[in-house]
């Protein structure tokens, strides 16, 4: 079988990925649904599922998954894109200062961001419960409370995502040409209606990336949850991940766990599958059809 | 020089008050690094030191239930890092992901194997923990470099190969036709011009992958049960151990270790920030 | 030996035909340009030519050697690109030499053959910059460098002129004309500009939408256009293209329509027709003595040595070149005449030229 020289250069060059693919895609994907479909005793059988349907730490789990993920997501975004917009809006001469300040939980780990909300967090030495003593309020329990958990954790994870949006959408901005602008002035819109019909259908595309790309790195979040509350109190700040990691690693159900990654897999690739709608892949492979 | 309007003012603080979001927790960490022992512990908490105190870099801290608890001891851990993340940035991007984005951007150009790729970017890490887990146990690899290295391979190279494929489709078609006319093999054009061209692109995604294995925690977790040089345990471990332990008295040493370990990946950040906008951008803004 | 024939090339890109049976023999040593307008297919040609893009049907010789499925390399051919395309990274000289060490010549004789050709070229101060260090003249000549230091059999170019200005362009052409002539290698050079290809050509190519309109030296090009879209294409000012009847009053045949009547002379046509009488500018004069036509002047460029001056008679619009100066006015009435041994007839609607006279073919 004599392949065009193409493909031939194309299959050398792409070998490399396809051995890694082989084995560490199509094995593991494999190997996961072996265990999934498996007890522990080791029989074939379903018996994980109809157990996940049974669930009440599941249903909470996903509960908690869906706030996480649109609490973190919407609140990750606005303040990404507020801050893009105020700095954008901005012509004082801090703005490099701003801007340098603003990229640093860029540059800090994911986990010493927990760390450091659990300092800050804490009821007793903390400092967000020292100034909420000194308005004369009582002072909260951010990780002790089933309420307040979660969205201690939504914070935490916006601290530490929405310095990405900022950087997609300022960049956006900044391709706006100046002259849409000055046209918007001269045609005497005020600043409001300028940014309403100027601006903003002009990164309507770069928000929809950003917003893709943030809620990428929201679904894979697990970092936090270990660090800050462990799942807890009760169950709380429970998510997807993180349930499958304490089933598969503290109560050794590995069965069970690959179940509930499978399950996880599976909303992923709902979602990916929308993502994939709205992007160009075909731009971006520089792939045109017929002539230009 | 005007007086500054009503909404140049909002602007101004509501910047300021963002800043100060964005930094009070580096700044409270950091100063809790430089309270030793008690001091962490009064009440009211301390917000500006009278005094720094280096001493939980340095040395153990007030309960000494683990010899490596300061900053310094953190060094085995370091090393564990260090070695995992050249060696998977090394391979997933010069070995796999470079040769694979060139092939699918001018030879292979298939719309579904690059929407492939882009759905192995956004695959969650945790989907995967119990078959690598299994997979590495097999190969008797568990907490040892090659065994992290291998399975971190597996996530830096689809999204190298991603970002690559952004940068090859930049090179203008007409310089490798020029090569090829010159006499060029495909093989020498990939390497003697193609992938010179996008040297921003490799450096782009050689720091991505290197800052996102820094930070990994999940499969460090699993995969790995002791330090250098028994082990294979990373840094982002290392700073959970206080907090596993014994969340209430290691606090300074816990605090010293976060700021320590930051350093890095910030000096890393400042250094290349040029290369990370136009890495992270990619795609996701025109021109 | 570097000739270069094609036989009845056809190019498709899916449903859309770019090129469609073209026949054309390019003699050793000639400097042969493709001229069309942007879509005409010269680039793919060319291209098709260099190995660059696979062929739907048809053969390309070069030296009597069937090149069809062979690579570029394997053609020992040598092209500079509108872009120069030339190497970012590498120095002028390694730009240079990248062709010559692929092929594994000694350090030395590469070294040599740079310095030669880089001195042909006037270059050999540059060696040591890169690309982007030096103007856009220097870097084409340095693409024309990498191009001839492997002494090729066919040498192609696309459009290289296009990125200079004006002038640059002007000693360009000269400078290149003169370079082919010394080194004596069969050219084929890509332009949509017809004064560059009149300039530069021993022979041209004229290609509309994918099709071969004519072939011809330049004189010949200029003086017996084949086709209206040759005779429009070629020339500047253009050829004035005006449609009416031919017919036989008495012995002489007349050109008829609306606006005008044109004495003709002798012509060799069957009969009555429809044609498309074309006449170039500078074969009309100012009419003596009450001759020619009435005509009013709508506008006048001086041009130094010449005047372009537009007419209308009746509803169609001329051009007509005067030597040197002229007295008229815009609006102002005339009388032009035209050199009968200037006329040249195509059909209409096919718009393929026809006999006229015994003197032209």
């Amino acid at each position: 079988m004599r392949l065009s020289r193409t493909l031939q250069v194309g299959l050398v060059l792409a070998l490399p990925i396809i051995v890694y693919f082989a084995i560490f895609f199509v094995y593991p994907l494999a190997l996961l649904f072996k265990e999934a479909f498996t007890t522990p005793a080791g029989v074939l059988a379903l018996t994980n599922f109809q157990k996940m349907l049974a669930d009440p730490v599941l249903l909470t789990t996903l509960q908690n998954t869906f706030f996480y993920f649109a609490g973190s997501l919407g609140l990750e975004f606005a303040v990404g894109f507020g801050v893009a917009i105020l700095l954008y809006n901005y012509l004082g001469k801090f703005r490099t200062l701003f801007r340098t300040v603003i990229f640093i939980p860029l540059m800090v780990s994911p986990v010493v961001i927990g760390l450091m909300w659990v300092l800050l967090l804490d009821s007793q030495y903390g400092p967000i419960d020292y100034f909420i003593r000194l308005l004369g309020l009582q002072p909260l329990n951010f990780l002790g409370s089933l309420s307040l958990a979660l969205p201690s954790i939504i914070v935490a994870n916006a601290w530490e995502y929405s310095p990405f949006v900022f950087l997609i959408i300022y960049a956006g901005l900044q391709t706006v040409p100046q002259q849409l602008h000055e046209a918007a002035a001269v045609d005497g819109m005020s600043r409001f209606q300028a940014f309403r019909y100027v601006t903003f259908p002009s990164i309507r595309g770069v928000m929809l990336v950003a917003f893709l790309l943030d809620a990428i790195g929201v679904l894979k979040g697990f970092d936090l949850i270990y660090v800050i509350t462990s799942g807890g109190p009760g169950y709380s700040t429970y998510i997807l991940s993180f349930y499958a990691y304490k089933e598969a690693f503290v109560y050794f159900q590995t069965n069970y766990a690959a179940a509930l990654s499978l399950l996880f897999l599976a909303i992923i690739a709902a979602f990916v599958a929308i993502v994939l709608k709205f992007t160009p892949v075909e731009e971006y492979l520089g792939i045109r059809r017929g002539k230009e | 020089m005007r007086r500054p309007s009503a909404m140049a003012v909002t602007v101004l603080v509501l910047l300021a008050l963002v800043c100060l979001f964005y930094l009070f927790p580096v700044y409270w960490t950091l100063i809790t690094s430089f309270k030793f022992g008690n001091e962490i512990f009064t009440y009211p908490p301390v917000i500006f030191p009278f005094s720094i105190d280096l001493a939980n870099f340095f040395q153990p801290s007030t309960v000494a239930h683990a010899t490596s608890q300061t900053a310094i001891g953190s060094l085995p851990w370091l090393i564990d890092s260090t070695v995992v993340a050249i060696v998977t940035t090394l391979v997933s991007t010069f070995l796999i992901a470079a040769p694979a984005a060139y092939s699918l951007v001018r030879f292979i150009r298939n719309v579904w194997l690059g929407r492939l790729i882009l759905f192995m970017t956004m695959i969650p890490e945790v989907v995967f923990m119990v078959p690598f887990f299994l997979l590495v146990g097999e190969v008797n690899l568990l907490n040892s470099w090659w065994g992290l290295a291998l399975v971190y391979v597996s996530f830096a190279a689809p999204f190298a190969t991603w970002l690559m494929m952004g940068f090859f489709n930049e090179v203008p078609k007409t310089v490798e036709e020029a090569a090829e006319i010159d006499g060029l093999s495909p093989y020498q054009i990939f390497y003697r011009i193609s992938l010179r061209l996008v040297t921003p692109g490799l450096i782009a995604a050689l720091i991505l992958c290197f800052i996102s294995c820094w930070n990994e925690l999940l499969y460090a977790l699993i995969l790995t049960y002791s330090p250098y040089p028994t082990g294979a345990e990373t840094v982002p471990l290392f700073i959970t151990s206080f907090l596993i332990t014994d969340k209430s008295f290691a606090w300074g040493g816990l605090a010293a270790a976060g700021i320590f370990t930051m350093l890095p990946t910030i000096i890393m950040g400042i250094f290349a920030q040029r290369y990370l906008a136009r890495g992270l951008t990619l795609g996701a803004v025109k021109g | 030996m570097s000739e270069v024939v094609i036989e009845n090339l056809t190019k498709k890109f899916g449903n859309k035909t770019v090129l469609d049976g073209i026949d054309l023999k390019i003699d050793a040593r000639e400097y042969f340009v493709l001229l069309g307008p942007s879509g005409s297919g010269k680039t793919t040609l060319l291209r098709l030519i260099a190995g660059l893009e696979d062929i739907t049907s048809g053969s390309i010789f070069m030296g009597g050697r069937k090149v069809n499925d062979l690579s570029p390399r394997e053609r020992n051919i040598a092209m500079v690109f509108q872009n120069y395309a030339l190497y970012p990274h590498y120095s002028v000289y390694d730009n240079i030499s990248l062709p010559l060490r692929v092929r594994h010549l000694s350090a030395a004789t590469v070294r040599e053959k740079v310095k030669e050709i880089a001195e042909t070229l006037h270059i050999q101060d540059l060696l040591e910059k890169k690309p982007k260090q030096i103007s856009g003249g220097e870097q084409q000549r340095v693409a024309l460098a990498r191009a001839l230091v492997r002494d090729p059999s066919v040498f192609l170019l696309d459009e290289p002129l296009s990125n200079l200005d004006a002038k640059l362009r002007v000693e360009a052409r000269a400078f290149l004309k003169r370079l082919q002539k010394e080194l004596g290698i069969t050219t084929i050079f890509v332009t949509h500009d017809q004064a560059e290809a009149t300039t530069m050509a021993t022979k041209i190519a004229v290609l509309n939408k994918g099709t071969i309109a004519q072939v011809d030296d330049p004189y010949q090009l200029y003086t017996m256009p084949n086709d209206v879209f040759t005779a429009g294409f070629v020339g500047s000012p253009g050829m004035n293209l005006v449609r009416g009847t031919a017919k036989k009053v008495g012995t002489e045949w007349q050109f008829n329509n609306d606006d005008m009547a044109v004495d003709l002379g002798g012509a060799n046509l069957d009969g009555e027709r429809q044609v498309i009488m074309g006449i170039r500018p500078e074969h009309i004069r100012l009419g003596k003595d009450g001759e020619g036509l009435e005509c009013t002047v709508s506008n006048i460029e001086p041009l130094g040595s010449i005047t372009l001056v537009t007419v209308n008679v009746g509803k169609t619009s001329l051009v007509v070149q005067l030597s040197g100066k002229t007295d008229l006015e815009s609006g102002s009435p005339a009388r032009f005449a035209f050199d009968t041994d200037g006329i040249i007839l195509f059909g209409d609607p096919d718009g393929k030229r026809l006999r006229l006279t015994q003197g032209q073919a």
